[in-house]
């Protein structure tokens, strides 16, 4: 894909952006709606403001780390064990025989669903929110680290046994590389998931994050604070897919088709 | 059989009545059907036939990746119980590792055996630079052209000095330009590094060019239709009449078997 | 039978057998640890036994969340199918629309964009506060996650079209809306259905939390409530059907898929 200048693009862009704007704001400043729904500037006032005058215990940036902190250590384990987990069942069919069938059965409830039980059974700590987003996380990487394993190419694996290749050689230097692109692509889908797992479950029980910032908004019916959680939410979730690309560019560049 | 009168010590492979069957859904296929086949060291020995013949099968026996149904495979007195480095293989689809880099394909064998960083990376680059790539040790395989490609397969299988070479209709995918050129080229990396070669295909032309000897495959099941001598002097010339003999010879017993 | 057929059925039986005492052994732990250890007193993990003894009362009584079971799956389904259908009907063609005409791609993919990195979640409160509790907010949350990936799948499928099938089109003289219906979108379709199929995935995930947060039926808020009330077997029980329902729903799809997709899957 070429990344040319296009005028055209451009402007029909602007227009576009520029647009929904002017229709917010018209929106909010002409038509009933002005009582119920805030403009763009009263938003925009709120964004900046949130960044010094805390919101709860912490100010914006406070919450995000909480939040993001919850993420990446669920994130962190659920991935390694997903890793190991899958592919071990794409590459044992013993180790296939035994997880798959509990990994099938569990996989369908969505990470969401486990909220309640999560908190049961380990009350309202952090340890409970690093589940909850491990949860959604490892399913996902799990999944593609046994597709991914199941269909290395055998001929690769042939080829290296011809040139000498160890069992441990097989899978440290054949099959984990071969991997890697899948592995990476249900890593991605994975961090978004918990993403979204850990907005769930600090809009169900927490007092700090992101989920709970938005909760907070409409529990004392603030559109405003709740327009601003979402910003600061599709910011933080815009960033984590683009470095998580950014990196699988870096790793993966093998896989890439030429130019 | 013809090679037997010759001299016995340096037969680099040997099959006895090798037989392959193969069963899909209760239906036994049988692909090898009583193969005896013997390769003198450093001869050039290629195997023609017809498209779906089993080939590559017979190959892949000696390679060790299949395993006779019956009879018995040996390579340098050994008897072939799989997979092993002694033998070296080129493939059709080259099979390169496409998350290695060239430099990474070529020391994958010696790096397996661990042969120590110095040694192997000297190893590597000088059969890199035999095949003509010298410049290209850092791109990845998704980057090369189908001739490149099959080049740095070539310098894998030479880099993990095995005693025999095995290649399975390597020019096969490529255009007929190229295919010369790595013909040519083939030829004169043979001559420099002499090994015992086995050499699938299904182009007469290619045939000729490059074998001691052609040995003339039947259709499944796989049995030895002919075999012929070729004492044509390198380099060939693909318009020598001597050449066209050869070919007609071979066409004209291929002709019979249909 | 030959040796070699006989040693692959042996195999294959022996491996189910193991798949089938891994998953007994899952029980059977859990009920050790459950009925017989009572690592966990009941309320927060029940044995296997009062999970299904639960479900079974559940069948037909409304206490204490206030709806027999059936009553929570037919209040979820509603909501799920309401929002999602919706999403699907406009999110497909717009995707489409998106890919074929140039104008449209400039115009709105950079509101797209604005739109698409918040997670369907945080649109939940936002829903609550403009349509109130009711279906309407539920549908409109489930709208916007199925409506996402919709598009995104449908513009991509579209964005594949192979220029030579086009020429190939236009050397039979096919006008551009032609090319549309009988080259672009059958080239999409299987990439469309992969868009139903994960937003299907996303919208009953979302539905859990959006009913966790604003309903007084279905099966998110049958999780909600019970855990406000310790009874962990109904927890576990609303769990399982939401399991359960997502996986008949998506093997529904894939029929469908089979049946709708010509010339096979290309993923």
């Amino acid at each position: 894909m070429k990344k040319k200048f296009d005028p055209e693009k451009v402007l029909y862009a602007t227009a576009s952006i520029v647009f929904f704007f002017v229709a917010w704001w018209f929106i909010t400043t002409f038509t009933p709606a002005k009582n119920t729904t805030p403009g763009p500037v009263e938003v925009f006032v709120l964004l900046i403001t949130s960044f010094t005058k805390p919101i709860g215990e912490y100010a914006i940036l406070g919450h995000l780390i909480v939040s993001m902190r919850r993420v990446l250590v669920g994130f962190g384990c659920a991935t390694i064990l997903g890793i190991i987990l899958g592919i071990a069942m794409g590459s044992s069919k013993y180790a296939e025989a035994i997880f798959k069938p509990i990994f099938e059965l569990l996989r369908p409830i969505p990470p969401i669903a486990w909220i309640s039980l999560v908190i049961l059974f380990f009350g309202i700590g952090e340890l409970p929110k690093y589940i909850i987003c491990g949860i959604g996380a490892f399913t996902n990487v799990t999944l593609n680290s046994y597709t991914a394993a199941k269909n290395v190419d055998l001929q690769l694996i042939g080829c290296a046994k011809m040139l000498g290749t160890s069992e441990r050689g097989i899978f440290l230097r054949v099959i984990l590389p071969s991997c890697t692109p899948q592995i990476f692509a249900g890593m991605q889908v994975g961090l978004s998931t918990a993403w979204m797992a850990v907005l769930a479950a600090e809009m169900v029980g927490a007092r700090e994050g992101c989920g709970w910032l938005i909760q907070r908004g409409s529990d004392t019916l603030n559109i405003t604070l709740v327009m601003v959680g979402m910003i600061v939410i599709g910011t933080v979730g815009l960033i984590l897919a683009t470095v998580m690309r950014a990196a699988e560019r870096r790793l993966c560049s093998w896989n890439v088709m030429g130019e | 059989m013809e090679c037997d009168g010759r001299v016995k010590e340096n037969r680099m492979i040997v099959a006895k009545d090798v037989k392959k069957t193969f069963e899909s859904m209760g239906n036994v296929n049988e692909v090898v059907e009583k193969v005896s086949l013997e390769v003198k060291e450093n001869e050039f020995v290629v195997l023609f036939g017809p498209g779906q013949c089993g080939k590559t099968t017979l190959l892949n026996l000696i390679a060790g990746l299949e395993l006779p149904t019956e009879g018995k495979v040996f390579v340098n007195g050994k008897e072939v119980t799989g997979p092993g480095p002694d033998r070296g293989v080129v493939y059709q689809t080259t099979a390169l590792f496409p998350f290695c880099s060239v430099m990474g394909n070529v020391e994958f064998g010696p790096k397996s055996r661990g042969i120590d960083k110095k040694t192997r990376r000297e190893r590597a680059q000088y059969f890199i630079d035999l095949v003509g790539l010298t410049g290209f040790e850092k791109s990845f395989p998704n980057r090369l052209s189908g001739g490149m490609r099959q080049r740095v397969g070539i310098a894998r299988a030479y880099a993990n000095n095995p005693k025999v070479m095995l290649m399975d209709e390597p020019f096969g995918h490529l255009d007929a330009q190229t295919r010369y050129m790595m013909e040519e080229e083939l030829q004169n990396i043979w001559q420099k590094e002499k090994r015992t070669c086995v050499f699938v295909t299904n182009n007469s032309e290619e045939a000729v060019y490059l074998a001691d000897r052609i040995v003339i495959l039947t259709n499944t099941p796989t049995q030895i239709k002919a075999e012929i001598e070729v004492n044509l002097p390198r380099p060939r010339k693909y318009s020598d009449p001597e050449f066209l003999k050869i070919r007609r010879q071979i066409e004209d017993i291929c002709e019979e078997t249909l | 039978m030959s040796e070699f057929e006989k040693k692959r059925r042996k195999d294959k039986m022996k491996i189910t057998a193991i798949s089938g005492i891994s998953l007994c052994c899952f029980f059977i732990i859990w009920y050790v640890c459950t009925a017989i250890l009572h690592l966990k007193p009941d309320y927060i993990l029940p044995s296997p036994i009062q999970v299904l003894q639960a479900f079974y009362e559940k069948l037909g009584t409304k206490a204490p969340d206030g709806a027999t079971l059936f009553g929570h799956i037919v209040a979820s389904l509603k909501v799920a199918f309401t929002g999602y259908l919706l999403g699907a009907l406009f999110g497909v063609p717009l995707g489409i629309a998106m890919a074929w005409f140039r104008r449209v791609d400039m115009l709105v993919t950079p509101l797209f964009d604005l739109i698409r990195p918040v997670p369907t979640i945080a649109w939940i409160p936002l829903m609550i506060l403009w349509f109130g509790i009711g279906l309407g907010a539920k549908a409109a949350i489930i709208f916007v996650s199925a409506f996402v990936p919709c598009v995104i799948n449908s513009y991509a499928g579209i964005k594949q079209t192979k220029a030579v099938h086009l020429w190939v089109a236009q050397t039979f003289g096919a006008s551009r809306k032609e090319m549309l219906f009988t080259v672009a979108i059958p080239t999409a379709l299987p990439m469309i259905f992969t868009g139903l199929r994960i937003s299907l995935g996303t919208a009953w995930m979302t539905l859990c939390a959006a009913e966790m947060l604003a309903s007084n039926k279905g099966l998110g808020y049958m999780i909600q409530l019970n855990r406000t009330i310790a009874r962990a077997d109904l927890i576990i029980v609303a769990m399982l059907t939401i399991g359960i329902i997502g996986t008949i729903m998506t093997g529904v799809l894939n029929k469908l898929e089979g049946k709708l997709v010509k010339g096979g899957r290309r993923s």
